[in-house]
C-alpha cells in the first residue's frame, strides 16, 4: 500500500527550493506526498497529517530558527492522537556552525526519529523512510 | 487605498503612518523631525549614498557582508569585527526571520532565549524590538555606513525605525521581498507597503537628507534568468523613484557564466538608466552584484573558490558593490571569523582586478543585446496589461505569468518558468510558462539547451534542473549526469 508523508518547511522559513526537489524525489520513490510548502506552523503539520492519515511528518528548516520552531512538536503530536508518528527533520537546524552530534542529540531529545545535517541527499532520507515504514525495495 | 503607481500625498502617508507606528510599542520612539536632525549629522564616511557615489566615480567595487545576531552588544561586536578585522567597506544588519513576518512577540522569545543560552537563537537582529534607541547604539558604535538587509513584505515600521536610527540604506522591494520571501502576501499589499517605505525615503530627500534604497536583485537565488531579475529590478527602481527616492542601487545575483554575468550587469545599468530617463526620474544609480546565492560546497577551501569567482566577476562587471558570502554558507549562519575571512578573500580578489574590465567581444555584445531584448519584452507587456500603470501592471502580470520567478514560494507566483544551464553554464529557459518572449528568443534558448542535451547524451528535462541546482555544491557549475 502506498504510504503518505507530510512534507513542509517549519516556522517563518521561506526556503522553497529544497522543498520542491524533495517533493519530486519522494513522489518518484512511490510516496504519496502531501506538500504543505514553506512557512508552516506545527498545527499545519499536525492537521495535514490527521486529514490525510499520513504515516510520517518530514520537517525542513534552513534558516536557523529550527530549535525554537520545533519545540513541543512531539508533545503536540501526542495530544492530537498521533502517538509514535514518525518525525524526521533536516536542514540547517541551528544558528551557526555547531558540532553536528550535539545538534542531532538535541533534536532527538525533542522527539525526532531521524535528524539530517545540511547537504544530505534525498536518497538517504528515502532509504531510511522505507526502512522505518517497513517498505520492501 | 487604490493601487496605482503615483506618489502618495502627505495626507495618505501620515494617515497610514499613525497605524504603522502603533504596530509595536517601539513605534512611539520615532519622531520624524528629530530623526531628520539626527540624520543631518551623519558624517559622509557613514553615509551610504556618499560612499557609493565616491566608489562609482573611482571605478572601484566595495565589499559588504551580511551579518546579524539577536542581542545589541553581540551585534556591535560582530559588526566591529567585520569592520576592523574583515575590512568591510559597508556594513549590514541582517534582520531575523520573525521580524520579517512582523512576528515581534516571537522575537521577544528569541531575545530572551538568546540571553539565557548565551548564543543567538535568532538568525538576525530584531531591529523593531530594539527600537530607535537600540538601533542608534549599533550605528554609533561603528564607523561605516549601515544598511538593513532582510526580506520583509511589510517593512513599514522596520523602515521607520532603522532610518530614524541613522541607517542610510534599506534593502527590499514590493516584488523582491514578497514573492521569494512569503507564501500568502498579495502583491497589492506589498506594493502599497513598499510605496510607504519609499515615500518615507522620499520625504527625507525633500528634507535634504539623502538615503539609499536597494531592491533585492537575486530573488530566489536559484537559476533566475537575468532578464527576469533585471525586469523586476527596473520595475522596483521605477516604483521607488515615483515616491521620491533619488539614490538607488539595483542588483543582480551571480549565475556563474562570466560573459552572461557581466552582460546582465551592463544591461541592467544601461537599461535602468534608459527607463528612468524615459519616465522623467532623476536618479543616482549604482549597482550591486551578489556572489553565488545557491547551494555552496561544504568544504571551506572550496567555498573560498566560489567566493573568489564571484568577486572576480563583480570586479570585471564594474559593480559598485559586491555582497559577500562566507566559507560557512553550506551550513548556515557564519561565525564572525568565517564572515571576516569571506570579506578578506573577496577584497583580495577585487584589489587584484582593480581597474580591469572585460573587453567587449562579440559574445558579450550579443548577450547584452539578448538580455535587453528579453527584459523589454517583459516590461512592455507589464505596462500593457496595467494599461500604462506600472503598479497595476505588476499585479496583473503575476496573475498572468508574464512575471514569473523560478522556485518562489508565493502562491501569487505562477511558477511555470523552469530554467536550466546551457553547455557553457549560462542560465537559459527550458519551460517559458507565459513569459512574453518572441518565437526567435524561445527558439534560441531551446537550441542552446538541445546542444547541452546532445553533449550529455540525455533528454532535456527536470533532472537537468535538479542537477544544476546541486552542481555548485558538488564543485561544478553545470550539473552533468555523471558528477
Amino acid at each position: 500500500m502506498q504510504k503518505t508523508v507530510v512534507l513542509g518547511v517549519i516556522g517563518a522559513d521561506c526556503h522553497a527550493v529544497g522543498n520542491k526537489i524533495l517533493e519530486r524525489a519522494l513522489s518518484e520513490a512511490g510516496f504519496n506526498v502531501v506538500n504543505i510548502g514553506v512557512m508552516c506552523s506545527q498545527e499545519e503539520f499536525i492537521n495535514a497529517t490527521i486529514e490525510t492519515n499520513a504515516d510520517a511528518i518530514l520537517v525542513s528548516s534552513l534558516y536557523g530558527h529550527g530549535e525554537i520552531d520545533c519545540r513541543g512538536l512531539r508533545e503536540k503530536c501526542d495530544e492530537a492522537g498521533l502517538k509514535n508518528i514518525l518525525l524526521y527533520i533536516g536542514g540547517n537546524l541551528v544558528v551557526g556552525k555547531q558540532d553536528w552530534s550535539d545538534v542531532e542529540k538535541r533534536f532527538k531529545g525533542m522527539g525526532f526519529n531521524r535528524v539530517y545535517p545540511p547537504g544530505t541527499s534525498p536518497e538517504i532520507g528515502i532509504r531510511d523512510l522505507k526502512r522505518d515504514l517497513g517498505i520492501e525495495d | 487605498m487604490e493601487l496605482k503607481n503615483k506618489k502618495w500625498t502627505e495626507d495618505e502617508f501620515f494617515k497610514a503612518r499613525e497605524e504603522v507606528l502603533n504596530q509595536w510599542p517601539t513605534g512611539k520612539g520615532v519622531n520624524l523631525e528629530e530623526a531628520a536632525e539626527y540624520l543631518r549629522k551623519v558624517p559622509e564616511h557613514k553615509s551610504f549614498p556618499f560612499k557609493l557615489k565616491k566608489a562609482k566615480e573611482q571605478g572601484i567595487t566595495l565589499a559588504q557582508p551580511r551579518a546579524g545576531v539577536a542581542l545589541i552588544e553581540d551585534h556591535i561586536n560582530l559588526l566591529k569585527y567585520l569592520q576592523d578585522e574583515g575590512e568591510a567597506d559597508l556594513l549590514p544588519t541582517t534582520i531575523d526571520s520573525y521580524t520579517r513576518q512582523n512576528r515581534y512577540k516571537e522575537c521577544e522569545i528569541g531575545l530572551e532565549e538568546s540571553r539565557k543560552a548565551g548564543r543567538s537563537m535568532l538568525n538576525g537582529f530584531p531591529a523593531v524590538n530594539h527600537g530607535v534607541e537600540g538601533c542608534r547604539k549599533v550605528f554609533e558604535a561603528i564607523d561605516l555606513p549601515l544598511q538593513a538587509r532582510h526580506g520583509t513584505p511589510d517593512a513599514r515600521l522596520l523602515s521607520e525605525i532603522i532610518h530614524a536610527a541613522g541607517w542610510t540604506s534599506n534593502e527590499g522591494g514590493a516584488i523582491s521581498y514578497n514573492i521569494p520571501y512569503a507564501k500568502n502576501v498579495s502583491l497589492e499589499k506589498s506594493i502599497l507597503d513598499w510605496q510607504y517605505c519609499d515615500r518615507l525615503v522620499g520625504l527625507y530627500e525633500e528634507m535634504g537628507i539623502s538615503l539609499n534604497r536597494e531592491p533585492f536583485g537575486p530573488l530566489t537565488g536559484t537559476l533566475v534568468p537575468p532578464s527576469i531579475s533585471n525586469a523586476i529590478a527596473i520595475i522596483e527602481g521605477l516604483l521607488a523613484a515615483e515616491q521620491g527616492v533619488k539614490n538607488i542601487t539595483l542588483g543582480y545575483g551571480q549565475c556563474g557564466n562570466l560573459i552572461q554575468d557581466v552582460a546582465a550587469m551592463k544591461a541592467l545599468e544601461e537599461q535602468a538608466n534608459e527607463y528612468f530617463k524615459e519616465y522623467g526620474y532623476d536618479v543616482e544609480l549604482t549597482t550591486v552584484f551578489h556572489q553565488w546565492m545557491g547551494g555552496f560546497p561544504q568544504d571551506e577551501a572550496k567555498a573560498f573558490g566560489v567566493i573568489s569567482w564571484g568577486s572576480a566577476t563583480a570586479a570585471l562587471a564594474g559593480a559598485t558593490k559586491v555582497i559577500v558570502k562566507t566559507p560557512h554558507e553550506a551550513v548556515g549562519i557564519p561565525t564572525k571569523e568565517a564572515n571576516a575571512a569571506g570579506i578578506k578573500a573577496t577584497k583580495q580578489t577585487l584589489n587584484l582586478l582593480r581597474g580591469q574590465r572585460l573587453p567587449m567581444p562579440k559574445e558579450l555584445e550579443e548577450e547584452i543585446k539578448l538580455i535587453k531584448m528579453e527584459t523589454k519584452c517583459i516590461l512592455d507587456k507589464v505596462f500593457e496589461v496595467g494599461k500604462g500603470d506600472l503598479a497595476v501592471g505588476v499585479v496583473k502580470a503575476f496573475e498572468m505569468g508574464i512575471l514569473d520567478i523560478p522556485f518562489a514560494p508565493s502562491k501569487f507566483n505562477a511558477g511555470k518558468v523552469l530554467p536550466a544551464r546551457d553547455n557553457n553554464g549560462a542560465v537559459r529557459i527550458l519551460e517559458f510558462g507565459n513569459l512574453p518572449f518572441t518565437k526567435e528568443i524561445k527558439d534560441f534558448h531551446r537550441s542552446l539547451l538541445e546542444e547541452r542535451a546532445r553533449y550529455e547524451k540525455r533528454k532535456i528535462g527536470f533532472q537537468m534542473v535538479v542537477d544544476d541546482i546541486n552542481a555548485v555544491g558538488k564543485g561544478f557549475l553545470v550539473g552533468r549526469p555523471n558528477y
